[in-house]
């Protein structure tokens, strides 16, 4: 089938048409830079497609897990949510969202192998989510037996983990160049440092709302982004 | 090769997934891919998961460089900024 006299700007031209596209129809400049655009949105949309997913996820994760905390003491004397309940909705809300994470990203990086360098940088930075996650839990039991009362670790907890939640947001928005998870890295950390100024238990509240509207935001965001490039390609398609 | 360009450098793709990406038979990605691999713009590499032999496509350097000196004789000719 190959055609070893043509030459290779012919195979590339060649190669970007599509079955839509009938190959004695040279295509003109215009058109064939539209159909190597359009099928890289096609390709970034469909590796993407799990963005908005988690990105909502989180956002739920967020008022769910700091709304019940909030619920421990927030809304009394009306309405007051057991410790225990309220714990656990937290536990289960991110453990969920985590397991689902973990399996969006895999199945949308299936069939994809990267070079030894990008597995040891995927590799230590899930490593440092880790390592960073339970030193903090450490932490926070050194700091308790050194005398840091229970009422300081409400405020020392949840301003730990989102402010290195933050900080890995900004470290993966340097290493794979991207803002949002730059802008969401910055956003955490500000927060995380904010709230113990709103006091208990309004922290949670505070947390609940400035993290899971802002993922919640950011989720519509990149939807739109994703059904823009999603109409980009499928409109070439059509005119293919 | 736009599809493929989309890649990181020395990152590659399996066969069966850039053919459910791109929508296309297995024939009709075959034949696409022998063009460009005749005029060494992919690297294809053979690994195994288990017993079941996978195709890894990616663009080779000489590729990557044809297809952005392409996509800017494009833009040049079509008047854009680049």
């Amino acid at each position: 089938m190959s055609n070893s006299k043509q030459r290779p700007s012919d195979a590339a031209a060649h190669a970007e048409r599509t079955p839509n596209v009938d190959d004695d129809a040279p295509l003109d400049p215009a058109a064939m830079y539209a159909l190597m655009q359009n099928q890289q949105r096609s390709i970034e949309s469909q590796v993407n497609g799990f963005v908005p997913v988690i990105t909502m996820a989180w956002g739920l994760t967020w008022l769910l897990g700091f709304g019940a905390l909030w619920l421990i003491d927030g809304a009394r004397p009306g309405f007051a949510l057991a410790m225990p309940v309220a714990i656990g909705i937290f536990v289960a809300c991110v453990a969920v969202t985590s397991a689902l994470s973990a399996w969006l990203g895999i199945r949308s990086g299936r069939g994809l192998r990267g070079s030894t360098a990008a597995a040891f940088t995927g590799t230590a930075y899930g490593v440092t989510w880790g390592v960073g996650a339970t030193a903090l839990g450490v932490l926070g039991g050194a700091l308790r037996s050194a005398g840091m009362t229970a009422e300081m670790a409400n405020f020392y907890y949840p301003s730990a983990y989102v402010f290195f939640a933050g900080i890995m947001y900004m470290i993966a928005g340097a290493i794979w160049r991207t803002v949002p998870s730059l802008v969401a890295g910055i956003w955490l950390v500000a927060i995380a440092a904010a709230a113990p100024y709103f006091g208990y238990p309004n922290h949670y509240l505070f947390l609940a709302l400035a993290g899971g509207l802002a993922f919640i935001a950011l989720a519509v965001l990149s939807l739109v982004r994703l059904r823009r490039l999603r109409a980009a390609a499928s409109g070439s398609a059509r005119r293919g | 090769m736009a599809a493929l360009s989309t890649l990181e450098l020395d990152e590659s793709i399996s066969f069966p997934r850039l053919q459910e990406l791109l929508d296309m038979t297995a024939g009709n990605l075959s034949t696409h891919l022998r063009k460009l691999e005749d005029a060494s713009y992919v690297d294809i590499t053979k690994a195994h998961k288990g017993r079941t032999p996978i195709t890894y496509l990616g663009l080779s350097k000489k590729g990557r460089r044809a297809f952005e000196d392409y996509m800017d004789n494009l833009r040049t000719v079509l008047g854009e900024q680049r």
